[in-house]
């Protein structure tokens, strides 16, 4: 279950002094599924929002859901276990280990559920089958180019099987062609393995593939109509 | 676990340059520790076996008593039944060799040059093992039969201007407290290694010093094994032999006798131990320099994985499991350096040594490298490794996930 919901949920940096919100009693309901983007200027909290949904962060007021867990009553061990479980995350520097090669990469997040190495290589292969890096296993991150790069780090984000992937800024490292095929390659995972997606951009190609479009305006999370994914199947 | 090792061993292994300056400098101070601990283990076993071999053998059996009264009443406690005593003895295997003395001080002299003299009397025929380290520089040691003969150091020979073939008398007190004199002949002069034992060593028959002092018995029983390490097994024995004899006994082990090596012991281990403790520092301050180094360039790391579920505790792990890899290389590398130098040493047969304190004769010193002194070393280096090891990897599972990946 990769439902997403949020209720007034405040966040403020502390910088010299002075109290900066960044987010103010925002509120929002994400289905299972969803295929979402929050866009909004540098700066607006996009990645505070993700982060809090990824129980990198801890809220200050209000409440955030993931599926049938509320983050908020959770311990710092329990939410190293909800992130192994239930997220993954893609990073706009991709955040791989260089001294492991892709397909070691993908495996990791596996360790911590405690499956075994065999297990978890197999499963790993798999993954990047899915992202078309058939060819390139074992190779270090270094061997690969940028979206080869986000390729696994999709790949990792999906190796746990994971209710709701969180994508910050997915495409900024990336050129134009190739950040078109990654957000087309996770739009059809999202499609296939009914994983939802949650990407923080400023880029329009990526918002215009998203189905759920918010936008985050003076720290207040605003869902735009939802469309239709025959709509956007059509504009893409 | 074994994952987390093979990670860690990956990025110790990514900054070649500087894992290999620490692994390095662990190798080194360890090399430095087990040629050291080497070189100790060495002169000890070296002064040891002198100190047992020329004067106090590895036990000494005494009439019940005699420790107490040596000094003001020394012959009320001597040993009467001897060769009931030596019988005894014979059943065990681990003895190598049982003789007796009988020891005085006495003043002695050629013509108008007197000095102290400590005497030792001794039975030839049985003394043959305990002049291993008694070097013959003139004439020759005493021999079966010999009856007003005698040998002394070299040191008392040149300070009484003696030579070969020059008659000493030598005045002492005997066990009825009435001064009494005898004669012997120079028939060898030698060395034992140690000056001040030269300056005062006279050995003669023990009949001579018998009649010396006026008496039948002996002092000291001395026994000699055939290894100083069976010593803890044949005491017992030796006790047990002994318990049901007519007359009573007190035994002494040579290290409850021997001051100068327990004085050295300490001295040498005390060195041992504040070098153990410079390079233990030396140690720790490279790797926690390595480990704080890793924890920082590799932050986008340490919040990645924890964002991908990595708790605390993996964390701390991983960066121990560093410092331990680094610590087993170091060390690893540092006993094949030493294996290494005492093969050196050996095939050069040795490094030459001034004479130590109060020794006459310098010495060719070796590293003989033992499971002790290695053991020691490396667990040393692991655990001065993983100590420094912990702060960085605290810091590492400590660091605020976020922050950590706004690094690259």
């Amino acid at each position: 279950m990769g439902n997403i919901s949020i209720r007034e949920l405040s966040y403020a940096y502390q910088t010299d002094g002075n109290t900066l919100p960044i987010l103010r009693a925002a509120s929002l309901e994400l289905p299972s599924g969803a295929f979402a983007t929050v866009s909004g200027p540098s700066g607006s909290g996009k990645s505070t929002l993700l982060n809090l949904i990824g129980a990198l962060d801890r809220p200050q007021h209000g409440n955030i859901k993931v599926g049938v867990v509320e983050l908020g009553e959770l311990s710092d061990w329990q939410l190293a276990g909800f992130r192994s479980r239930m997220i993954g995350f893609v990073f706009q520097s991709f955040h791989l280990l260089p001294v492991l090669s892709a397909t070691e990469n993908v495996a990791w997040p596996l360790y911590f559920q405690g499956i075994k190495r065999s297990k978890r290589m197999e499963i790993a292969r798999e993954k990047l089958e899915l992202v078309g890096l058939k060819g390139h296993l074992n190779k270090v991150p270094g061997k690969l180019s940028g979206g080869q790069r986000q390729r696994v780090a999709i790949a990792r984000a999906l190796a746990t099987e994971p209710s709701v992937v969180l994508a910050d800024e997915p495409t900024a490292n990336l050129d134009r062609k190739t950040a078109e095929e990654i957000v087309v390659l996770m739009r059809s995972l999202n499609e296939n393995a009914g994983v939802t997606f949650l990407m923080a951009t400023h880029d329009p190609m990526v918002v215009a593939h998203a189905l759920q479009r918010i936008e985050l305006v003076d720290g207040k999370l605003i869902e735009q109509k939802q469309i239709q994914r025959q709509e956007v199947l059509a504009h893409a | 676990m074994l994952d987390l090792f093979y990670l860690a061993t990956l990025n110790t292994l990514r900054n070649t340059r500087r894992s290999l300056i620490t692994i390095l400098s662990i190798a080194v101070g360890c090399t430095a520790l087990i040629s050291f601990g080497a070189f100790i283990n060495f002169s000890f076993e070296g002064l040891r076996e002198t100190t047992i071999r020329t004067q106090l053998g590895h036990m000494q059996i005494y009439a019940k008593g005699y420790w107490e009264k040596r000094i003001v009443d020394p012959g009320s406690a001597k040993i009467e039944n001897l060769s009931t005593l030596q019988k005894a003895l014979e059943n065990i295997p681990e003895i190598s060799s049982v003789t007796q003395r009988l020891t005085f001080s006495g003043i002695g002299g050629i013509g108008n040059a007197t000095v102290n003299m400590s005497v030792i009397g001794v039975d030839p025929e049985r003394d043959e093992e305990f002049v291993d380290f008694e070097i013959v520089e003139e004439g020759r040691n005493l021999l079966i039969g010999d009856s007003d003969v005698g040998v002394i150091g070299r040191e008392l020979a040149h300070g009484l201007g003696a030579k070969i073939g020059d008659w000493v008398t030598v005045m002492t007190t005997s066990v009825d407290g009435i001064i009494n004199a005898v004669d012997f002949q120079i028939v060898g002069i030698v060395r034992t290694g140690s000056t001040e034992y030269d300056s005062v060593f006279v050995k003669i028959p023990i009949q001579l010093a018998q009649s010396a002092l006026e008496t039948d018995g002996v002092d000291r029983v001395i026994v000699l094994l055939e290894k100083t390490e069976t010593l803890p097994i044949v005491r017992p024995k030796i006790e047990a032999a002994l318990a049901n004899m007519p007359e009573q006994y007190e035994f002494k082990q040579w290290d409850e006798l021997a001051g100068f090596y327990e004085a050295v012991y300490s001295l040498y281990t005390g060195f041992f131990r504040i070098f153990a403790v410079i390079v233990s520092i030396v140690v720790m301050f490279s790797v926690a320099n390595t480990m704080s180094m890793a924890v920082f360039e590799r932050l986008g790391e340490i919040g990645a994985l924890r964002a991908i579920g990595a708790p605390r505790r993996t964390m701390v792990w991983m960066f121990l499991y560093e410092g331990i890899f680094i610590g087993l290389l170091g060390s690893g590398s540092g006993v094949a350096l030493a294996y290494g130098l005492s093969t050196l040493v050996d095939t050069f047969g040795g490094i030459p040594m001034p004479p130590p304190p109060s020794m006459s004769e310098g010495y060719q010193a070796y590293f003989p490298i033992t499971f002790e002194v290695l053991a020691s070393a490396v667990a040393l280096a692991m655990t001065a490794s993983l100590i420094s090891s912990i702060y960085p990897s605290w810091v590492a599972s400590r660091a605020n996930i976020i922050e950590a990946l706004q690094k690259k």
